[in-house]
């Protein structure tokens, strides 16, 4: 009889005007509150994913759990609590703590320009400062980055917000290019035409704008070629890599040389007229 | 060629050759086009295999284009007020689904013929589209219906001076696709100024053709505006 006495003066004893009991109602609801906050999360991820882009998905999911929370809060607020007043302490505690903590609020008003500017989005090739990678969530506080080596990286939304940032797929296309050179022997009319048949064949190098192949050097060992070319951004880097060598085994199927770099060295009293059919030596 | 396929079907062309094999609940799906084989296992009770064209934006890399540019090999150029109708071929592709009452669910895209993608815009702002170039034509042309599809396209000049047109740009998710002997979509180009205008699709079925299964309406996203706003010019 007095244990349940105990219990039931403990859970009406009140703090700063509120029963335990309150308290402990709060805080059960709050926790389910969270429980079908992350159901819903779940569900909306799923109902979704194939339907919008990563980033609004990211901000449905954020809009339908918060807001569940915020209402499970409100419904869980013990009645002696006056939400005026929870707000005047909260805005106080708020101002309190934005000063004591400048960096936290400089993050956060980062962060909701992030949101707002939107130089990123979720899923976007993107470097920032030293750090480049994959947008893998763009937080209140933090932008994370899954780096091309799979490292983790969590950057504080101010420094996002005040470096220099490159997105690499922000544009439907990019260009890029490579320089090859071809010995001085060769016909770069041909291997220029060769170069262009291979660009014209591959599926990723867009017809426009139209890809640029032309000479533009005169080089010390090799007459320079430069091939510049579009492709979508999704897919620039896989094309780079996978070109560059056929281009090369073309060339030289073709009897067009890709020469080192070297140095033709005449010894003194060698015959004038053997220029050119001398024996070089590197 | 294209058409409904019991669970147990081949089919021979002089492009590809697609076949389902197997007993019981477990088949393979085989196709050979391009020097290229693919392999799939189904696992089906019953249902059907169907085989009809889909919006030619889908190959070779799947989500980088959902549009697609015909560049005409001649400029077409129309008279103020003038509505007029001319013909061009578009790109096949071919979709391999499995269809039971309840669901669709996409085995296999594939084209036969050689795919190109062109930006249309300035790099910064323009869109990714499949890329295709055309004769124009009068009247319906022949084509080979296992590499081309017909594309009528209905022209109305709304502005008052002349307009040259080069190049139209189609949205998929607007896009509807027919088929009997070969592909055919209607499509419709209103001229608003010289270098403006929208196209879109008449999506009425045409007499003894059949309607494609549409892969863009199928991913349920619903556009509000039926209309695609070229807004990067004709040439």
């Amino acid at each position: 009889m007095n244990i349940v006495a105990t219990i039931k003066e403990t859970l009406d004893y009140k703090i700063a005007g509120i029963k335990v009991i309150e308290m402990i109602e709060f805080a059960v609801i709050l926790f389910i509150a969270v429980i079908i906050a992350r159901i819903a999360r779940m569900a909306v991820r799923r109902r979704f994913k194939e339907k919008v882009t990563p980033t609004t998905l990211n901000n449905m999911e954020k809009v339908v759990y918060y807001g569940i929370i915020l209402i499970g809060f409100f419904i869980a607020l013990p009645k002696g609590v006056s939400l005026s007043g929870l707000l005047v302490a909260g805005g106080i505690a708020g101002i309190v703590i934005g000063f004591a903590s400048q960096t936290v609020v400089s993050n956060l008003i980062s962060g909701l320009f992030l949101m707002v500017e939107r130089p990123v989005e979720i899923g976007d090739s993107i470097a920032v400062g030293d750090v480049s990678g994959v947008v893998k969530d763009i937080r209140v506080l933090s932008t994370t980055i899954r780096t091309w080596d799979g490292i983790y990286v969590r950057i504080p939304n101010e420094k996002v917000f005040s470096s220099n940032i490159y997105n690499y797929v922000a544009h439907g296309a990019r260009r890029f290019e490579y320089k090859i050179g071809i010995s001085y022997s060769d016909d770069a009319s041909k291997a220029v035409e060769l170069i262009k048949d291979i660009l014209a064949g591959h599926p990723l190098v867009l017809k426009y704008p139209e890809p640029q192949v032309f000479v533009s050097e005169l080089g010390e060992s090799s007459v320079n070629i430069v091939i510049r070319m579009w492709a979508p951004s999704s897919h620039w880097y896989s094309v780079k890599t996978e070109l560059l060598w056929k281009i090369k085994v073309l060339l030289e199927e073709n009897g067009i040389e890709i020469p080192f770099p070297q140095h033709v060295i005449w010894m003194a009293g060698e015959k004038k007229e053997g220029r050119g059919k001398g024996k070089k030596k590197k | 060629m294209f058409g409904k396929y019991d669970l147990s079907m081949n089919l021979q062309t002089e492009e590809f050759e697609i076949e389902v094999t197997g007993r019981g609940k477990r088949r393979t799906y085989r196709r050979k086009a391009n020097n290229e084989e693919v392999e799939k296992i189904i696992y089906a009770d019953e249902g059907n295999i169907v085989i009809c064209p889909v919006e030619p934006v889908n190959m070779p890399k799947l989500g980088v284009a959902e549009h697609l540019m015909v560049e005409l090999k001649k400029s077409v150029i129309f008279e103020p007020d003038i509505k007029n109708t001319f013909y061009v071929k578009f790109p096949l592709e071919i979709g391999v689904f499995t269809v039971d009452k309840k669901d669709v669910e996409r085995i296999d895209i594939f084209t036969t013929v050689k795919a190109k993608y062109a930006l249309y815009g300035p790099p910064e702002s323009g869109i990714i589209c499949r890329w295709w170039r055309s004769d124009v034509y009068a009247d319906e042309p022949e084509v080979n219906p296992l590499k081309e599809g017909i594309l009528r396209v209905d022209v109305e000049n709304k502005y008052y001076e002349w307009v040259e047109l080069k190049k139209v740009v189609f949205r998929a998710f607007d896009m509807k696709i027919f088929y009997n002997e070969h592909a055919y979509m209607h499509g419709i180009l209103t001229l608003l100024q010289k270098t403006t205008g929208e196209t879109s699709f008449n999506t009425r079925k045409p007499k003894n053709m059949h309607g494609s299964i549409d892969i863009y309406a199928a991913k349920g996203i619903k556009k509000f505006d039926k209309k695609y706003f070229m807004e990067w010019g004709f040439q």
